[in-house]
């Protein structure tokens, strides 16, 4: 699980909706196992899921879901499962546009992780949830990148950052300021102890 | 997910809550019009050849659809684009493996089945018409309903590539409304102008329907309404394609209305078109339609006739018309130079006809008048009169009161009730299936 930490502003949704396509990029180029992936070709390998949305607000969730997996070729049952893992068995018949923002957050890691591609990237994943709600999800995170998916997670929220990832890219006012395990950061930021708290102030 | 989209919409439920109201209104009114030429209520009745239910009751029953599809349908359709840009839906399905076209194409498809919910109030109409006797006509009826048909898809054209340009609903909904200001406008001001301009306010929307409600089906206006609504889709496509860059995507749409506007213009040279209406008053007889046929040589008119002139109007619906389905050659020119015709001189309101290199000149705006000109001219033997059955019209006495509560108490109410049902529907059925999930 690779982290994408940066202040409001510093640009992770952008290069979020870049990597995924979905911008037009000034420069640069996308390359998963050293070949170039076109803008246009990139949604058959990566997933983003974005921050802030209420996508059919007016349907049942059980609609969407049963929807979602149909258009992106999710198996159901993989779908079945992450919505009792995620406790969404009690309001699908809500609408979407109806629930609480921690619910909605869940239903959106549901779609999420339901479609079948090698990398998702999640804009902050953890917003919205409760500290209990957040270890769940962070179990079910760990379980998909366990099962061979990379997940390439936006957190403005160090603490959960610094708990969750393998690996961290700094980003600051759209530069890289730093990337590496948080012992690598730390080396680089002339830190032996401390956090990532720390660590970011440090090197940006 | 378009069609649930369509039914959780309150924008859909408003249009449909309104429809029935706005056809009844007009249905009622053309009916009762329709019955006081008829004689009821023991007035004097007009000439029974004069009652036509195309012009009488079809027309305006479905010319409340035409209102209705310009002002308030283009609310429910960009809603399906615009309410995916609010809410993020857009982001996920751009990622989905359906494509933007093919996505398009289904907002289309769910946009036509739905709304022909609300094409039941007019269905309602036709069979309270033909319960009280009232008399229809297939083909002129099929005919009008293309030409709705055509109107709905332009319309839908219209709204989904202002929704796909527009961040939000209201922008777009001022872009489609823009349009449709646009087109009358450009109606109001080339009528009667002659050249390109008129020949181009022929194929606006307004201009397109009335030849469909005058029971004639051209194959230009269908083109071009085809050619126009496949233009205006293809736009949105192009610009929701948010990865290109807005440079890009500009050219690109350029390109997309050039290459319509192409398409329409190449549409506007179409000839052919049938007559559907049953009093064939788009067609001259059979036996002078077939007379008409052997003319093999180019015939010229040159009018030299004012646009705001009165007979440059009966004219162009009467004789000209007429001519330009029959004759294999024809050219029409403008010779007036000035819009009233008050100040023009030599040889204002002359009509000259032109076969091969012989000429000659024509006030009469009269069809038979001329005819006779054109044969002479032609070297043509007039056919001999009469021949085709006058068309016998179609009076009807009857009363629509009753109608007045399916209209406007029982359609709203349904409308109403079908919203809540389909709503609770839904929360039980997941309801259900989240009971069994657990």
């Amino acid at each position: 699980m690779l982290g994408l930490i940066g202040p409001n502003g510093a640009g992770k949704t952008t290069l979020f909706e870049c990597l995924a396509g979905e911008l037009p990029a000034d420069a640069g180029e996308v390359l998963w196992q050293g070949r170039p992936l076109a803008a246009g070709h990139r949604k058959e390998t990566l997933f983003y899921l974005p921050d802030q949305i209420t996508p059919w607000a007016g349907q049942p969730v059980g609609r969407v879901l049963s929807f979602f997996s149909r258009l992106f070729g999710a198996d159901p049952s993989r779908l079945s499962a992450l919505a009792g893992t995620l406790g969404l068995s009690r309001f699908l018949s809500e609408n979407v546009g109806e629930l609480s923002k921690g619910e909605r957050r869940r239903v959106l890691l549901a779609l999420g992780l339901s479609v079948p591609r090698e990398i998702l990237l999640f804009d902050e994943p953890f917003d919205g949830l409760d500290l209990r709600q957040a270890r769940e999800v962070e179990g079910v995170l760990r379980r998909a990148a366990a099962q061979g998916r990379t997940l390439f997670l936006s957190i403005h929220q160090l603490t959960d950052a610094a708990r969750v990832c393998d690996r961290l890219v700094l980003l600051s006012a759209g530069r890289v300021a730093g990337e590496g395990t948080l012992s690598e950061l730390r080396n680089r930021a002339g830190l032996e102890a401390g956090g990532l708290e720390e660590v970011f102030l440090a090197l940006t | 997910m378009e069609g649930g989209e369509l039914l959780a919409s309150r924008a859909f439920w408003l249009y449909l809550l309104a429809v029935g109201p706005l056809v009844g209104q007009a249905f009622l009114h053309a009916a009762s019009l329709y019955a006081e030429a008829s004689g009821r209520g023991g007035g004097p009745a007009a000439l029974a050849q004069g009652l036509s239910p195309l012009d009488g009751m079809l027309v305006p029953t479905f010319g409340a659809y035409d209102l209705a599809v310009t002002l308030l349908y283009p609310f429910v359709a960009i809603r399906l684009i615009s309410e995916e840009k609010r809410n993020g839906a857009g982001k996920l399905l751009l990622q989905s493996p359906a494509s933007i076209p093919l996505r398009l194409a289904v907002k289309l498809l769910a946009l036509a089945a739905f709304s022909l919910i609300a094409w039941a109030a007019g269905l309602l109409a036709l069979l309270l018409w033909a319960g009280a006797g009232g008399h229809l006509q297939l083909p002129e009826l099929a005919n009008l309903l293309l030409g709705h048909l055509l109107r709905f898809l332009l319309a839908t054209g219209v709204a989904l590539a202002a929704a796909a340009v527009c961040d939000g609903a209201a922008s777009a909904a001022i872009v489609t409304l823009s349009f449709t200001l646009g087109t009358w406008a450009l109606d109001f001001l080339a009528a009667g102008r002659g050249g390109w301009l008129e020949r181009i306010a022929g194929l606006t929307p307004t201009a397109g329907l009335r030849v469909f409600e005058h029971g004639e089906l051209r194959l230009s206006v269908a083109f071009a309404f085809l050619a126009a609504s496949a233009g205006a889709i293809a736009f949105a496509a192009v610009w929701l394609a948010s990865w290109v860059p807005v440079a890009r995507r500009a050219v690109r749409g350029a390109a997309v209305v050039a290459a319509t506007a192409v398409a329409i213009a190449g549409a506007s040279r179409l000839k052919p078109g049938w007559d559907f209406s049953e009093d064939r008053r788009n067609s001259f007889s059979r036996a002078d339609e077939a007379a008409l046929s052997r003319i093999t040589e180019p015939v010229t008119v040159t009018v030299n006739l004012a646009p705001e002139d009165p007979r440059l109007f009966d004219l162009e619906r009467g004789v000209l018309g007429k001519l330009r389905r029959v004759l294999a050659d024809l050219t029409v020119r403008r010779a007036a130079r000035s819009r009233s015709g008050l100040f023009e001189s030599g040889g204002y309101g002359e009509v000259w006809y032109q076969v091969g290199g012989r000429r000659a000149m024509v006030r009469s705006t009269i069809e038979a008048v001329v005819l006779e000109e054109i044969y002479r001219l032609a070297n043509v033997p007039p056919p001999a009169a009469g021949g085709d059955p006058a068309y016998p019209g179609y009076p009807l006495r009857a009363g629509f009161e009753g109608a007045l509560w399916i209209f406007y108490a029982a359609w709203p109410a349904a409308a109403a009730l079908a919203f809540l049902w389909i709503r609770g529907r839904w929360r039980k059925r997941w309801d259900e299936s989240g009971n069994q999930a657990s």
